[in-house]
Order: structure tokens, then sequence, then C-alpha cells
């Protein structure tokens, strides 16, 4: 059965995606396969622009147009990665945006059978793991990749009103969901030292990653575990892949 | 008071309540969503709102697509019995449908077509 993490944040702007990028490069740079879905249709990434273009888009994997080993695509050779590396983007078009948001709750409850089966068929086909990036925030974008997810990855920055945001995410869908969930500090200071997992829950924090303005300059051009796996920010993440292997062997 | 002063107030008033209305008509609109039937689906904020029991047969239901009861049971660790009682909690809610193929009956979560 394939590994699958939601890559989630309360907020925006938390760094998820340049998390979750970076991550599934991590475990394709290790010879892992590894499968990397921005399931954002409300506001899709396209991973920034850093992988190469697709064929196919997320959005048809939800409207069962195509299933998603249709859609994903091997990007390894360009990124020169070990282990197969698939992507698939979601559509930035506004037309598909639009589209996606004025979706009642019936397609929602079809959507999530589908990712379902995505998942099945991700498992199936052999890769090891599979990164979900989701929406920011509750919403049908983000829940529904949660409530698919076997492991929630929490993005957020330290700050005592994240904390308290963090805490009725986590009481009010990752819990209910039954999901094992830790928990990524992300761009912190020194003087703000809060720390996320709260008192309530007290759930494991996998790294503290320092705010360092070259990786938000540089995480828009390129995968900083593969072009400097040595940087501080790179060797954060290898730490966390580290980790999630020890929890989950 | 002035007879412009108490047109205005007279203006004003009109005003709170075709807006007090408005709020009144949309409200009464939105009470009439069971009618359309798509209060039976079960989406993923839905299944946040069942109590734990339900929402853990559900899930088990969603990932596994079709089941029979001892199916899910098996996936839920639970006894066979418990499992097609909640099962069966959940088709008369709506949020799940029954089929018999042969001697097996099946659960899936419905397509929210009505009760």
């Amino acid at each position: 059965m394939a590994l699958t993490i939601a890559v989630h944040s309360y907020k925006g702007g938390s760094g998820k995606t340049s998390f979750a990028i970076n991550l599934a490069s991590a475990y394709a740079s290790v010879g892992k396969s590894v499968c990397l879905l921005d399931v954002d249709l409300k506001a899709p990434s396209s991973f920034n622009y850093l992988l190469p273009e697709a064929k196919h888009w997320v959005n048809d994997i939800f409207e069962g147009r195509y299933g998603v080993m249709d859609v994903i695509k091997d990007v390894s050779k360009e990124m020169g990665t070990k282990g197969a590396f698939y992507v698939g983007y979601s559509n930035p078009d506004i037309l598909a945006v639009r589209e996606v948001s004025s979706k009642d709750r019936k397609w929602q409850s079809k959507a999530l059978k589908l990712l379902m089966t995505a998942k099945r068929d991700l498992s199936d086909a052999g890769i090891d793991v599979v990164i979900l990036d989701t929406g920011a925030g509750v919403d049908f974008t983000s829940v529904n990749a949660i409530a698919v997810a076997d492991y929630v990855i929490s993005v957020g920055r330290p700050g005592a009103s994240r904390q308290r945001s963090m805490e009725q995410v986590i009481g009010g869908v990752y819990m209910p969901l039954d999901k094992d969930c830790y928990i990524i500090e992300n761009m912190c200071h020194n003087d703000n030292p809060t720390d996320l997992s709260g008192k309530k829950f007290d759930l494991p924090v996998l790294a503290s990653i320092p705010c360092m303005c070259d990786v938000a300059v540089r995480c828009d051009n390129e995968v900083l575990v593969l072009t400097e796996p040595d940087h501080s920010f790179s060797k954060k993440i290898y730490d966390v892949m580290e980790s999630l292997d020890k929890i989950t062997s | 008071m002035t007879d412009n002063s108490s047109t205005e107030e007279m203006i004003r008033l009109l005003r709170e309540i075709s807006g007090k209305l408005d709020r009144i008509l949309i409200q009464g609109s939105s009470d009439n969503e069971p009618d359309d039937g798509i209060l039976d689906v079960l989406d993923v904020m839905t299944l946040l709102t069942l109590p734990d029991h339900l929402r853990t047969t559900a899930t088990a239901l969603f990932e596994l697509g079709s089941a029979t009861a001892d199916e899910l049971a098996e996936r839920t660790n639970k006894e066979r019995a418990v499992e097609s009682n909640y099962l069966n909690q959940l088709v008369r809610m709506g949020h799940v449908a029954k089929n018999r193929k042969g001697r097996k009956v099946y659960f899936s979560i419905g397509e929210g077509l009505g009760k």
C-alpha cells in the first residue's frame, strides 16, 4: 500500500507547496517511487511552474474523465531523480477554477470516491509515496484529500493566533477523520517561539524550519533538495523524510 | 419634528423592514433545501458531523467503495452484527445504498438521489 500524505495548512502562505515539492523530490532522490498531486483545484499552484507540463489535469480525475494513471506524468528524467517522480497538476485556467468553485455537495461526494479510487490505482501501480498538496483552510479541496490520506502534515508559521486555529483544525477535522497528524513549523523566528503543537493535543513537531529569505525566493525557481541538498532547508526536509520513515516502518 | 424629518424617518423604517423581509425570504428558500433531496448526500463535511461510530463505518465504506457487512467488519475490527446495524442506520439516513447480488448484500455510498 502506498504511503499517502496530505500536506495541509490552516492558512495560506505557510510554505505548504514548497514543502510538498521538496518532500516529494527528497523521496524520489533516494530512489522511492513518488507521486505528487496538486489537489488544490480552487487555487492551483502548478507547482510554481517548476516541473514539466502534463497533458491532462487532476480536474479530469475528479470529473471521472480520466484515471489517475492517465493524468500523472513521470518527470524523473527532467528532475534527475533516482526513483520515478510522477506529478499531477490542477488546471490553473480561471474557467476551470470558477467551474470547481461552483460544484455542489453531490459532486464533492463523488470527487471523494474518485480520489479514493485514485489512491488505490497508485498503490496498485507500485507507487511508494503519494503526496497530496491540498488547499489551505477547511473546504472540500482540502478535507477530501485529508480524508483520503493516511497521514496529515500540517504546515504553519508559529504564532499565538495560528496555534489557536491549528487546534481548531486538529480537533475539528484531523481527529474526527482519525488521521495521524504531524506538524511542520515553517518560517520560524527566534523571537516568536510559540509551539504550534499546542497544549490541547500536543502533536509531534517533525521540523522547525527557520525563516530564510533565500528559500522564499529560490523555491520559486528551483527545487532546493535537488539543486542544493546541503542547504539547511534541504537538510530539514531530509530529516522529515527520515522521521516519517521511522514512524511508518 | 418637521415634516421632512418624519418623512426621512419613515423611509428609514421602510428600508429596515424591506431588509428584514429580504433576509426572511433568503432564510425561507434555504429551509426548502431538503425538498431537493440533496441533503442525503454523504460528502466529507457531512461525514464530519456524524457520531464517531457511524463516521468510522462510513469512512471505511468510502475506502472500500462497495462492501458487505462482513468485509466492512474486517476493515473496522468490529463484529459483523454491529457493522450491519450501523450500515442500516446509514441506509435509513439516506447516506448509503443497499443492493442485493445473489445471496450477498452490498453497501455503497449513495448518489444522493433521496431517501
